[in-house]
């Protein structure tokens, strides 16, 4: 198959989910909900106890990317649980019959949920300005943090597509998903400093992806500091190609 | 005539099951052939490696001339396929279901849209093209899959159970586009089934599948010549029916349940009233008396000494799973 052939594979398979979204725009003004609140009821209330050093930012500045990268992988963890139901109605047995290689499939959808979570991200930067919070707007920060936030919902949708190979079925999907969501989210950088945290907590968050996607997006949103962009970049693409592998080299045990 | 599918020896091991244990079957082009057997004979499993979704243990495939272990792009780009379970997707219209296919097909965009027209005409879903799917109907949804798996021109279909969960009109209208498909485009089709009307209605040549081997293949007449005639039941309250059957010189065979007796003859117009007769002198009473022509359950029933009616139990859990999938979409 030619390069071409094959990353127009990829694209259709991401343009079957755009085409969902456009028919039925509610699930992404629903997904917005949590992030909201998360910026609205926490942000502001730890704005005001004033507990988290977060340097010359205000809370609200510092959480925003925390947030953003939240919306994102809240949607590509559970991302496991949507194949493993395409599975049970027969959609996948019927792509895998195509001439469409099994890479292009998991990319495709991988891509899809990189592409749901832009438009929560769009509406989650709308809510922060009219919450008057100054971020750094330039074309630059914002295609960063686009391809950023595709690159995050890509890296982990197929973490939890390699899952769902291991575990095949919903209800273990969900178990996981939930039991994943939490420490990736709270052992990172996203709603406070790794400085404030016991040693051993920040190893973890070190080692957490998550925290890299944080920290890129707000050297771009907030500080304007590009020095650690680069190494951020790096362990994010790297992650996201080496859990792409995995979780196309595990896809046809989903079927099985 | 050209062979659309050879396999030879042809062996699926799963850890727990053999599911297809060392079959051997060619299906010459133009021709509708049915995997016939009760659930778990290994049709799925032989279709699925057809289709390379599975690679097989040992054995060889080719699909129209292509050798499917080392081509498996090739033979799905030539294949098309209709799985059991219902394939399309609910939250786009039926134009969008098939745009995808095509799409995923290779197929140059100044073709599509007029390829796509055509096959919404050709299932007559042309009305509907532009409502979302969970609207359709059991039978409309069918006939989208159909849709899908056909835009690109296969020259071979494969179709696994594909009324299952059907009313009766919508699977004769399945069946008549089934026939439609070949008749006019030439187009080899493999379907399996556990439905044994469908596959002598709808079928050129079938075989028999049971516990992963393939127990006969023939045409539906020919098979049913086999099982030598026709099927005379007697039914009576004497308890020495049976004994009196035999002892009269008549062929019982097995499968008879109680008060009831199973004959083979031939011509068995003729010889009920002389078996009547016969049965009267020996002071046994009959109930009733019913001719049965052979048809491929008896067939089955030869084959595979049991009847495919007893596995039924899993196929009425497939239906429902269908019915229940239909819901889902349309809910």
């Amino acid at each position: 198959m030619s390069v071409t052939r094959y990353f127009s594979s990829v694209f259709v398979i991401a343009e079957l989910e755009l085409r969902k979204i456009r028919h039925d725009q509610s699930q992404i003004w629903l997904r917005v909900v949590q992030p909201a609140l998360w910026l609205t009821v926490f942000g502001v209330t730890f704005s005001a106890i004033r507990s988290i050093p977060t340097g010359d930012y205000t809370y609200l500045q510092f959480m925003t990317p925390g947030i953003l990268a939240q919306s994102v992988i809240f949607v590509a963890v559970f991302y496991g649980v949507v194949v493993v139901w395409e599975r049970d109605m027969g959609l996948l047995n019927k792509l895998l019959s195509t001439p469409t290689p099994q890479s292009a499939i998991v990319m495709g959808k991988a891509l899809a949920a990189g592409v749901r979570g832009l438009f929560q991200a769009a509406a989650i930067v709308v809510l922060a300005l009219i919450m008057r919070v100054d971020l750094i707007l330039t074309p630059f920060s914002v295609l960063g943090v686009f391809l950023i936030i595709l690159l995050c919902g890509m890296c982990f949708s197929s973490m939890s597509i390699a899952l769902a190979s291991v575990l095949r079925n919903r209800e273990r999907m969900m178990g996981i998903g939930q039991a994943i969501m939490m420490p990736l989210f709270f052992a990172s950088n996203a709603i406070y400093p790794l400085s404030i945290m016991p040693g051993w907590l920040r190893v973890i968050a070190v080692g957490n992806p998550l925290s890299y996607v944080v920290d890129a997006t707000r050297s771009l949103l907030v500080t304007g500091n590009l020095s650690s962009l680069g190494i951020d970049m790096l362990v994010i693409c790297l992650t996201t190609a080496i859990l792409v592998s995995l979780a196309s080299l595990g896809f046809r045990k989903i079927l099985s | 005539m050209a062979e659309a599918v050879v396999v030879e020896n042809l062996v699926k091991v799963y850890p727990a099951v053999t599911a297809v244990d060392g079959i051997s079957f060619t299906i010459p082009e133009r021709e509708i052939f049915g995997l016939l057997g009760p659930n778990g004979a290994g049709k799925t499993t032989t279709i699925r490696i057809l289709l390379t979704l599975i690679k097989p243990t040992s054995g060889k495939v080719s699909v129209l001339g292509v050798d499917a272990l080392s081509y498996p792009e090739k033979v799905r780009q030539l294949a098309g396929y209709v799985p059991q379970d219902v394939s399309v997707d609910g939250e786009i219209t039926g134009y969008e279901n098939i745009l995808i296919y095509t799409k995923l097909y290779g197929m140059p965009g100044d073709v599509r849209k007029k390829r796509i027209k055509e096959v919404l005409e050709y299932l007559g879903l042309q009305d509907r093209a532009d409502s979302m799917v969970n609207t359709f109907s059991g039978g409309m949804m069918r006939r989208l899959e159909l849709a899908q798996s056909l835009v690109h021109r296969p020259r071979m279909l494969f179709l696994d159970e594909p009324s299952i969960g059907l009313d009766p009109n919508a699977r004769s209208a399945i069946w008549d586009l089934v026939k439609k498909l070949r008749d006019e485009f030439g187009t080899t089709i493999l379907i399996t089934t556990h439905d044994m009307g469908e596959a002598d209605s709808l079928c050129d040549r079938i075989g028999i599948m049971d516990r992963g081997k393939l127990a006969i293949i023939g045409k539906p007449s020919e098979l049913k010549c086999t099982v030598g005639g026709d099927i005379l039941s007697i039914n009576s309250k004497a308890p020495n029916l049976p004994a009196v059957v035999k002892e009269l010189g008549y062929s019982t065979i097995a499968g008879s349940s109680n008060g009831t007796v199973d004959l083979l003859c031939t011509n068995g117009e003729v010889v009920i009233p002389r078996l009547l007769e016969d049965l009267r002198a020996k002071g046994v009473e009959t109930a009733s008396v019913s001719l049965k022509k052979p048809t491929l359950d008896d067939v089955f029933l030869k084959y595979t000494g049991a009847r495919i009616g007893e596995g039924e139990r899993g196929t009425f859990k497939q239906a429902r799973r269908a019915r229940r999938t239909f819901r889902r979409l349309t809910r």
